[in-house]
């Protein structure tokens, strides 16, 4: 592991790491492009190098992308991918209140923390994390699904009505085209292009960006800018020791970031959201969560960046990428003739581990990356809204067609959009919809194939049965019934007083 | 540790070459008249179509003398490629991947638009047989026993394929064997498939030998469809009349002249050929093939009326 060390600090992998994390800083950043479309496009040109540079520019790129997503989430209320939507629950907020180089610095900081934890884990728990990875069957997936849905109790406002709903209309939604089991066309109304189903990032981008320009539009009059912005001394050194001195928030976050991010599937932001409603669950003032609490932007980008390191840990051992961008990379070394799984991590474990550590050093950059970045990211805030929201409309258009190269797309984001700014003026939080489309993919057919299984093997052994089943169930729960109790509460005393 | 001012001088060199050597245009087809062309993956990156585009890409630029461009149009099932692909204008800058029988199958579905007789076929790159695998540390270690099993109870074994069309090629399997199991479809691709298996969630999954060997070390094979030994997967019985083969290869839309098909047709099997891509396929439990565009569109016919019922 030290000669990986070495081979991972030479000078070739650092520069090639460097500039995949350059890469990842716009790509992250750009709402519709994706880490995973980042790093199909830049596979060809990792052909050049050898594997080792090609694939640690590859991995620079993905964690890089997994912090800058933060950006456009916070200064924008637009998460550049999937993974940091519940980053803008309060990154958003921060920003409102001029804290808007705080939150992009918190953001960073957690990011680099994140990723150097997820390293640290491939480098050293490979094994025995990879072997609870495979404890989880379609049940299972089904109930990390349910438990990652019971968020709607932190994020719902002031109706869980309103927020189930929501979340409702969202995994209906994920369910339009072609279904995963038995392949039947749902809810097509006959168009064609509706088949392939509703692009996860293009509708992540109609719930977040347009409503978004729709009420900076309509406010032109009151507001000029999304907010004040004054460049602010010592904000960086105040904001680090903020994080580093919470501990357990970190850890919390980073531990369940990691383990998600070993599951097959279920990626950086499921990680997210169930970092981040851990984190609301375990702290003793919740008021703020949701209207510019800091632990909220740490507790979801210190899991999202956690992730993605953990999913290369089942391509390395078992030869299952664990994320879409895990699956880009098993290509690009199978390309070269290599298979990744237990074979190259036998024979190649040089290999294995000097992308261990250039992922870890990857975390270390991204940070100065970012900092360097931030002031000058920042003054997005300083446009004027009448420039500022035709750029945000134009760079959604552009995303959402650019994930499928689909006009199509397009149309949908945009009736997505319209459908959300309307439901908003209803008390609806956009955050529920968001986490169907997250989370249905997942649930469904999950179900779908437990239930095909429960047919042979029986319900009560496929779903209720099984150590990770058992906790699964219990922590939904638990989570459910301390919202409903502190409603119930807080209700009781709105009556009193 | 190892210094390499060399690596960079050497990546740098390279990316100028490749560059300069893809604007210079190679020693392209005189009669290849796009600027640049499409490729449509109707998968996933990282797939197995993905990895045969970009496999092929770098000799098809040479052949054509343009850039190609993978633009992946993935859903359901490959069918939203597909009929992109069937919308597209039939000059010969677009194609993309096919993959018999999925481009049969996924074109019985209502309203996609598009059927499988319509597409003008390119040429068929490689093929590989069905394979039942089990978890590595299964009861049934052998297809004697797996039958057993299956025999002894009706229904109880639980077995995995890809979504619709793996249903209709285990259904086959199960007939020929005389068993009864429980189907759980896979949707998303092979990849989901194979952590279930590997995790003893399932008993069994009927996907292609390719998979079955890229997984060897997680997951035993047990039985391979039609009557040729995989050499990947040494020792493992054959089943004759299991008729589940995978064949993938490259169509342009309907209606693309003849002779820009020949053209495309040299170039896929130029690139094909090469002593890399062959070696990348052997070694990966593939069968390369190597078709004209008649012995391709005779092997699509007698495909197609496999499935006509």
């Amino acid at each position: 592991m030290i000669e990986a060390f070495y081979m991972a600090i030479s000078p070739s992998y650092l520069m090639y790491m460097t500039i995949g994390v350059m890469l990842g800083l716009v790509v992250g950043t750009l709402p519709g492009l994706t880490a995973t479309m980042g790093t199909a496009l830049l596979v060809p040109f990792t052909f050049a190098l050898p594997t080792g540079e090609g694939i640690a520019m590859l991995g620079g790129l993905y964690v890089c992308a997994m912090f800058s997503d933060a950006i456009p989430a916070c200064l924008v209320n637009t998460p550049g991918t999937p993974a940091a939507m519940a980053t803008g629950f309060d990154g958003y907020p921060m920003v409102k209140q001029g804290r808007g180089q705080e939150a992009i610095v918190a953001a960073c900081f957690s990011s680099a923390l994140g990723t150097i934890f997820g390293a640290a884990c491939y480098l050293l728990l490979a094994w025995p994390m990879v072997s609870i990875a495979l404890k989880f069957g379609p049940a299972q997936f089904f109930w990390l699904g349910v438990f990652a849905l019971t968020i709607i109790g932190s994020l719902a406002g002031n109706s869980i009505l309103k927020g189930i709903a929501g979340a409702s209309i969202g995994i209906i939604i994920s369910c339009i085209g072609i279904s995963h089991a038995g392949e039947i066309n749902r809810f097509t109304l006959n168009i064609p292009e509706l088949r392939g189903g509703v692009s996860l990032v293009a509708a992540l981008i109609g719930v977040f960006a347009v409503p978004q320009v729709f009420s900076m539009i309509l406010n032109l009059k009151k507001q000029e800018f999304v907010a004040e912005y004054k460049p602010e001394k010592g904000v960086i050194l105040k904001t680090i020791k903020k994080v580093l001195s919470a501990p357990v928030h970190f850890l919390r976050s980073a531990v369940i970031g990691s383990f998600i991010g070993i599951l097959p599937g279920a990626g950086s932001p499921i990680a997210a959201i169930v970092s981040y409603n851990e984190a609301v669950r375990w702290s003793k003032d919740k008021s703020q969560y949701g209207k510019g609490d800091i632990r909220g932007v740490t507790a979801s980008e210190i899991a999202n960046n956690a992730a993605a390191p953990a999913a290369m840990i089942p391509l390395v051992t078992l030869g299952v990428p664990g994320s879409a961008p895990a699956a880009v990379i098993a290509g690009a070394l199978m390309l070269r003739g290599l298979n990744p799984g237990p074979e190259l991590f036998a024979s190649n474990s040089a290999l294995v581990y000097s992308f261990g550590w250039s992922l870890l050093i990857a975390g270390i950059v991204v940070f100065f990356v970012g900092m360097l970045a931030t002031p000058l990211l920042v003054r997005v805030i300083k446009i004027p809204l009448r420039l500022l929201a035709p750029m945000i409309m134009f760079l959604a258009i552009i995303g959402a067609y650019a994930i499928r190269n689909n006009v199509f797309d397009v149309y949908l984001m945009l009736i997505i959009g319209v459908f959300v700014f309307l439901i908003r003026k209803l008390g609806f939080h956009p955050g529920p919809i968001g986490l169907g489309f997250i989370l249905g993919p997942i649930i469904e057919p999950s179900l779908v194939q437990a239930l095909y299984i429960s047919h042979a093997v029986g319900v009560q052994k496929v779903f209720f049965t099984g150590s990770v089943n058992i906790i699964l169930i219990t922590i939904s729960i638990v989570s459910v019934s301390a919202v409903a109790i502190s409603r119930f509460r807080a209700r009781r005393k709105s009556v009193l007083t | 540790m190892n210094f390499s001012i060399n690596t960079i001088m050497k990546g740098i060199t390279a990316s100028v070459f490749g560059a300069t050597f893809l604007l210079s245009g190679g020693t392209a087809f005189a009669d290849y008249s796009c600027k640049s062309a499409t490729f449509i993956v109707p998968y996933s990156p990282g797939g197995g179509s993905d990895q045969m585009a970009r496999r092929l890409v770098p000799g098809l630029e040479e052949a054509l003398g343009v850039k190609v461009n993978i633009v992946y149009k993935t859903g359901g099932g490959g069918a939203v490629g597909f009929s992109e692909l069937h919308r597209s204008d039939p000059d010969g800058c677009t194609f993309s991947n096919t993959v018999v029988p999925n481009v049969i199958i996924s074109s019985k579905g209502d309203g996609v638009g598009y059927e499988a007789g319509d597409f003008e076929y390119i040429g068929m790159t490689e093929s590989s047989a069905g394979t039942l695998m089990v978890p590595k540390d299964s009861k049934y270690q052998s297809i004697d026993s797996f039958v057993a099993a299956a025999l002894e109870n009706p229904g109880m074994l639980t077995v995995a394929g890809t979504g619709g069309s793996g249903l209709s090629r285990w259904k086959q399997l199960e007939e020929v064997l005389g068993i009864e199991t429980t189907y759980v479809p896979v949707g998303g691709g092979v990849g989901k498939m194979i952590p279930m298996l590997a995790g003893s969630h399932i008993d069994g999954a009927a996907t292609g030998a390719n998979h079955a060997t890229k997984h060897k070390a997680i997951v035993n094979s047990i039985l391979v469809a039609g009557s040729n030994e995989v050499p990947t997967l040494p020792g493992i019985p054959n089943e004759p009349d299991w008729n589940y083969v995978i064949t993938w290869g490259l169509m342009a839309p309907p209606g693309t002249p003849a002779d820009v098909v020949e053209t495309l047709n040299a170039a896929m099997n130029s690139a094909a050929q090469s002593s890399s891509v062959q070696e990348a396929l052997i070694k990966g439990g593939y069968v390369p093939h190597n078709m004209s565009v008649a012995e391709t569109n005779a092997f699509m016919d007698a495909e197609i009326a496999k499935y006509a019922d």
